[in-house]
């Protein structure tokens, strides 16, 4: 039961992008569309995991003083890994997420989970913790994609679903830099608004 | 006894004596020259717009109050006045939708999202109008000379700025700077009459609504900007009064820089803001993509407020004189 939760906290407790507020940089720069944003997930959701596993698993060895350093290498090699793959077999999300791959090592979530979760836990929570948190910021940022697709551009994971006058009138101001702060501002203030305690 | 560890800073307002009321309903009707301009000039058309907005701004303000659990104050006219300044800014012929888009936007997000009137770090109107300009798809309708190309009023009708920015002050020929000071240019439904603009922000400074400060030190800034420009090469830049006289500058120095809560508060602040708003609105008019600076120029010197405003803040309180403050150290050093 308890190693469940481990999983579900990421799905709403912790949300990365939206309970945590980590990680923003890419959320905000990747997610003009839903397709990029579940692309960057899933690679987050790759690198999550087996670092924390691999964290997890050396946590009595790293001595604490060199800790972050060594934390660093780790999501390093993986994110080589993950950026090498992507090149190889999904060249046009290699593309589009461009830098955001290899940024991926200093991606304030991944550090977060390994310094506080990975470092103090097994590796069989460490891994449902990674998984779970992966899981939660892939979805975050397929909505918020979606949102900022759906509205900019008038599509949705490429499918045209806005008519043909509004896709060519689109409200593009959503795929720039502000529109993505005021997206995760608005969508952060209904998630307060409705996981608040009611104040009768 | 140890010295308090006070921080000195400037009082968080300035009172003239009016109420919001007195002065949104002022500063409407500070607008009806140019509001009576553009109706003259653009026709019905121009009644569209002005109405779409302040009705938009208003229902939406109403609207965001009942949500967010506050008391509903859309009688005080501050939405209507954001809205009026929002529409004022616009071409004749924008679609209404945009319209609603950039008045909603800036009353929700640039004014309400911070807690309401005072609160707002940026001026609403110039918000929703910052919207509309970054939207690529919409922005041909910003373009003054596309959006009123039905009209034939009569002088040219090619926009200063944009011919300004398309061929240097070569192009500036044809204009003549006292014909564009009475209004004859195309730009904004009221921004463009420019002679209304500054009788009706000359009237909100005789009744004590408007400091003085911002919006002579925004002109002296233009001024002064243009000058170095010029200094540079005089036939690619034009010179201080074309700026002055052309696109959003005087009421921007005198309506939209000077919104209450989104301008510093102490002299030397307002007239540090004055000057940066009046100069980088001419570097934007040189450097920048957009023909036009003055709302970027705006919304960028409002997020310094804050550190404006603790430029040489005088403390409300009066100064203690040098001989109490030599006693009170006498005492602290006495007492440690």
């Amino acid at each position: 039961m308890s190693v469940f939760k481990e999983f579900t906290k990421g799905l709403w407790q912790e949300l990365p992008p939206f309970r945590l507020v980590l990680g923003l940089c890419p959320v905000l720069a990747v997610t003009k569309s839903a397709t990029n944003g579940l692309g960057m997930g899933l690679a987050v959701i790759f690198v999550l995991t087996w670092s924390n596993i691999l964290v997890s698993a050396l946590r009595k060895v790293i001595p604490r003083k060199v800790r972050i350093a060594s934390y660093i290498v780790i999501i390093a090699t993986f994110v080589v890994i993950v950026e090498m793959a992507t090149q190889a077999f999904f060249y046009p999300v290699y593309e589009a997420l461009g830098i955001f791959i290899p940024l991926i090592v200093v991606n304030c979530v991944i550090l977060g989970r390994a310094e506080a979760f990975a470092s103090k836990n097994g590796v069989f929570a460490s891994a449902l913790d990674g998984l779970g948190i992966g899981t939660g910021f892939t979805i975050s940022l397929v909505v918020l994609g979606g949102l900022r697709e759906l509205v900019g551009a008038g599509t949705l994971f490429d499918v045209e679903i806005m008519s043909a006058v509004y896709r060519s009138h689109s409200f593009s101001f959503m795929l720039e830099a502000p529109g993505a702060f005021i997206c995760l501002g608005v969508l952060l203030a209904i998630m307060n608004a409705v996981s608040a305690p009611s104040s009768s | 006894m140890k010295a308090a560890d006070l921080t000195v800073s400037t009082g968080s307002h300035w009172h003239s004596g009016a109420r919001i009321t007195d002065f949104s309903y002022n500063t409407l009707l500070a607008l009806i020259p140019a509001i009576a301009m553009g109706l003259y000039r653009y026709g019905v058309c121009a009644a569209g717009v002005i109405g779409t907005a302040v009705a938009s701004a208003m229902i939406a303000e109403a609207a965001m109050q009942k949500i967010l659990g506050k008391p509903v104050r859309i009688a005080d006219g501050s939405a209507a006045v954001s809205g009026l300044l929002l529409a004022l800014l616009l071409p004749a012929n924008t679609p209404a939708y945009m319209v609603v888009v950039a008045s909603v936007i800036g009353i929700t997000i640039g004014k309400l999202c911070f807690g309401g009137l005072g609160a707002n770090p940026l001026s609403p109107a110039l918000v929703g109008w910052a919207v509309l300009r970054i939207t690529k798809p919409w922005a041909g309708y910003l373009d003054f000379d596309l959006a009123l190309i039905n009209y034939d009023l009569g002088f040219s009708m090619q926009y200063p700025l944009a011919v300004l920015k398309a061929s240097g002050s070569s192009g500036l020929q044809d204009f003549n700077t006292w014909n564009l000071f009475l209004g004859n240019q195309t730009g904004g439904i009221g921004a463009s009459a420019i002679v209304c603009v500054l009788g009706g922000g000359l009237y909100m400074i005789a009744r004590g609504l408007v400091r003085w400060e911002i919006p002579l030190c925004f002109l002296l800034g233009v001024i002064i900007a243009s000058c170095l420009f010029r200094l540079v090469d005089s036939a690619a830049y034009a010179g201080p009064l074309f700026h002055i006289v052309t696109g959003n500058v005087m009421i921007g120095a005198f309506f939209l820089s000077t919104d209450n809560s989104s301008a510093p508060i102490n002299r030397w602040g307002m007239v540090a803001f004055g000057l940066c708003c009046g100069m980088i609105t001419v570097v934007l008019r040189v450097w920048s993509v957009y023909p036009d600076g003055v709302v970027f120029a705006c919304l960028l010197m409002s997020l310094f407020v804050p550190l404006l405003d603790k430029l040489k803040a005088t403390p409300i309180v009066v100064r203690p004189t040098r001989a109490q403050i030599t006693r009170k150290t006498v005492e602290g050093g006495a007492s440690s």
